[in-house]
């Protein structure tokens, strides 16, 4: 039989490119969860602190901010 | 064991399974060099077996103990597993198509395989659809249960029906036929696949962990 080798470079391939592909997958989420965590650390703080309450920021322009009737 | 140490082991493993299966490993007398894909089509569906039970094991511990713990664990060894099942598939068409002729035909081996990678496919779909985390917990571990419980039947198959898939050359009773050299390169492809899944899984579970924290 012959040895066919472009099909064992071809699964070896696949394989390293699904993992790959999952392992780098892994790594954006936790980097953006990350962000996320720190974003909410933050704005608990700032919460915490004496004083008056932090303006709240208008994050997105579809945002309840946006929506609120203007004077 | 810390993550970053499962991960360089498992490098090791890989690097070291791949010496096993192409440099020491010979070739096979009636497939040739082909049959080297083995090496990854056998490993990576043992690996999804074993994340498949940690995955059943787990959803039945949040079932009975409402633990958070165990349903990241399961939510996390059960992704593992699809990808590794899905490795498997693609991997063994890719070995079909010059040892059989055919990339994929409907025996009952393979489409039992195939039923259990779309039931974990849906399993994830179920776990990002349902936006009341507890319930969508509570319904991906019943479905975790029942697809887990379809393994045995994928393994016995090909004993059950006439199927173009070989039996198992390991996984049966008595001792293996196969040369001890291919046995030995088979057991540490597995190994290193374990520890690699191993790394996903704990990766995977401390990040559903963070999320779920940022979220809360």
């Amino acid at each position: 039989m012959p040895d066919n080798w472009a099909y064992v470079i071809a699964a070896y391939g696949l394989a390293v490119a699904v993992f790959g592909a999952y392992w780098l997958r892994l790594g954006r989420r936790e980097r953006e969860a990350a962000a996320l965590a720190a974003g909410w650390r933050d704005r608990a703080a700032r919460a915490a602190r004496p004083g008056p309450p932090a303006a709240r920021p208008e994050t997105t322009p579809t945002g309840p901010a946006s929506r609120a009737p203007r004077p | 064991m810390s993550t970053l140490l499962l991960g360089w082991l498992a490098a090791v493993g890989l690097a070291a399974g791949l010496v096993m299966g192409f440099g020491v490993a010979p070739r096979e007398v009636t497939q040739g060099n082909v049959q080297r894909i083995m090496y990854l089509h056998v490993p990576a569906v043992w690996v999804a077996y074993l994340a498949f039970t940690v995955g059943l094991i787990a959803s039945i511990t949040y079932l009975a103990q409402r633990r958070p713990g165990a349903d990241r664990l399961a939510h996390a060894a059960c992704e593992v597993g699809t990808v590794f099942l899905g490795v498997n598939i693609a991997t063994g068409a890719i070995w079909g198509k010059p040892t059989w002729g055919t990339w994929w035909t409907w025996d009952a081996r393979l489409t039992s395989v195939a039923v259990v990678f779309v039931m974990f496919l849906a399993y994830l779909l179920l776990r990002g659809a349902i936006e009341d985390h507890e319930r969508g917990a509570r319904y991906a571990a019943v479905l975790a249960i029942v697809a887990a419980l379809n393994i045995p039947l994928v393994h016995f198959s090909v004993y059950w029906w006439r199927t173009l898939h070989q039996p198992p050359s390991l996984l049966k009773p008595g001792s293996s036929t196969m040369p001890a050299v291919i046995v030995t390169a088979l057991l540490v492809n597995f190994v290193a696949l374990a520890l690699l899944g191993a790394y996903f899984v704990a990766r995977r579970a401390r990040l559903l962990a963070v999320e779920e924290e940022a979220l809360a």
